[in-house]
């Protein structure tokens, strides 16, 4: 497998990576990975914190067993978290040294409140069950709310660096 | 890409043009009487296109939009979304002055309900032009708004409504008021189920028009 791959379609500068809506990338540091405009997806961030390897995935829906199903690899949660650890341990990366943490799962318009629960909050659920079911400690996350986030994943620090329209900048 | 541009043929689109032009002349005539001031309108753009394309279209994904989201129900299911970008905010807000004189700061309550209502009238006007033509009984739900970035706004109706298919209606309109130019943008974001019923509808109108 190369390295730095991904699903098709992320956009590179130097060393940065970009991921979009409903895609995911592994790469070692010193990269760092982007994912702007979450609003109820939510991305999770897996880094061996030894091997300093990350893999990154912009997911969109809890579960990808739905009658309208055929989903790619990375825009569900199941799946996507399958994908990034696979290629994440054929990087070299090791289960145990695996952590997470998370971004997103906001509920952006008060008139969704009546659909219960949101589909961020469903993602949200989604994800903490199969890091548990994984045993991946989840060791960091700033989600639900009402507002939008872009963030940056450093892969030499495993830090992620949040953005938010009219907010401060924050580091998990 | 191109597959999903052509699930409408250029004459189907030349028919929703037509549609979507007597939307906006209509929008043009509620905005005069609600501002008391001549409103026009410049023919609208229109553009079909898959999900992951429309942010950018409307501006850069990262700057903040206001928006104003209503879900669509009856004959043709989904989402509606009225957009103004965010580098028209001080035009935008001149002209709430007209509606709610007196309001000098950014965006009050007032200035905020008045934008809502803004986007209850395009949603009015074009599902109003949208059953004139083709006989489809669509409605829209109560209008909310929020601002922030286009992309997070748009993300939970794009992995919900659309799923595989993605096919956006976005309709861009430029409004003149006192020489300065307003461009805004109405997203309607049909159901997996509903864009058949659409397209289909188009059609017969059109053989009902003789244009068929």
């Amino acid at each position: 497998m190369r390295d730095e791959t991904g699903s098709k379609g992320e956009v590179r500068m130097r060393n940065k990576i970009a991921v979009r809506m409903g895609e995911g990338v592994v790469a070692r540091a010193p990269h760092i990975i982007s994912s702007l405009g979450l609003g109820s997806c939510v991305t999770v961030a897996l880094y061996d914190t030894k091997r300093r390897i990350g893999g990154l995935a912009h997911i969109m829906l809890p579960d990808s067993n739905s009658p309208n199903g055929r989903y790619t690899t990375y825009q569900c949660a199941d799946t996507a978290i399958t994908a990034l650890l696979e290629q994440m341990q054929s990087k070299g990366a090791i289960l145990k040294d695996i952590v997470a943490k998370m971004v997103g799962g906001a509920r952006m318009f008060s008139s969704y409140d009546g659909l219960n629960p949101g589909i961020g909050e469903q993602n949200i659920i989604s994800i903490k069950h199969i890091l548990n079911r994984q045993g991946i400690p989840l060791i960091a996350e700033d989600i639900g709310g009402h507002h939008g986030r872009n963030i940056e994943f450093h892969l030499d620090s495993g830090k992620l660096v949040i953005k938010a329209v009219g907010k401060e900048v924050t580091e998990i | 890409m191109n597959n999903k541009e052509k699930l409408l043929s250029e004459e189907q689109l030349d028919f929703l043009r037509e549609m979507i032009s007597i939307g906006a002349g209509n929008a043009a005539t509620a905005f005069t009487q609600m501002l008391q001031c001549e409103v026009k309108v410049t023919i609208p753009a229109l553009h079909i296109l898959p999900a992951p394309q429309a942010p950018s279209i409307i501006g850069d994904p990262s700057l903040p939009v206001l928006c104003v989201r209503m879900g669509m129900v009856g004959d043709v299911a989904g989402e509606l979304f009225f957009i103004i970008p965010d580098e028209q905010k001080t035009k935008l807000t001149h002209l709430v002055e007209r509606a709610t004189p007196g309001t000098k700061k950014k965006y009050t309550d007032v200035d905020l309900s008045v934008l809502t209502e803004v986007g209850n009238i395009i949603a009015g006007v074009y599902l109003t032009a949208i059953h004139d033509f083709c006989k489809l009984n669509i409605y829209h739900t109560v209008p909310t708004l929020a601002i922030d970035m286009i992309q997070s706004l748009l993300d939970e109706s794009l992995a919900t409504q659309s799923r595989q298919v993605q096919t956006l209606i976005l309709i861009e309109n430029e409004f003149i008021v006192d020489e300065h130019l307003i461009r805004t943008f109405f997203l309607m974001i049909p159901s997996m189920e509903s864009v058949k019923t659409l397209v289909d509808s188009i059609d017969q109108a059109r053989m009902a028009l003789g244009e068929g």
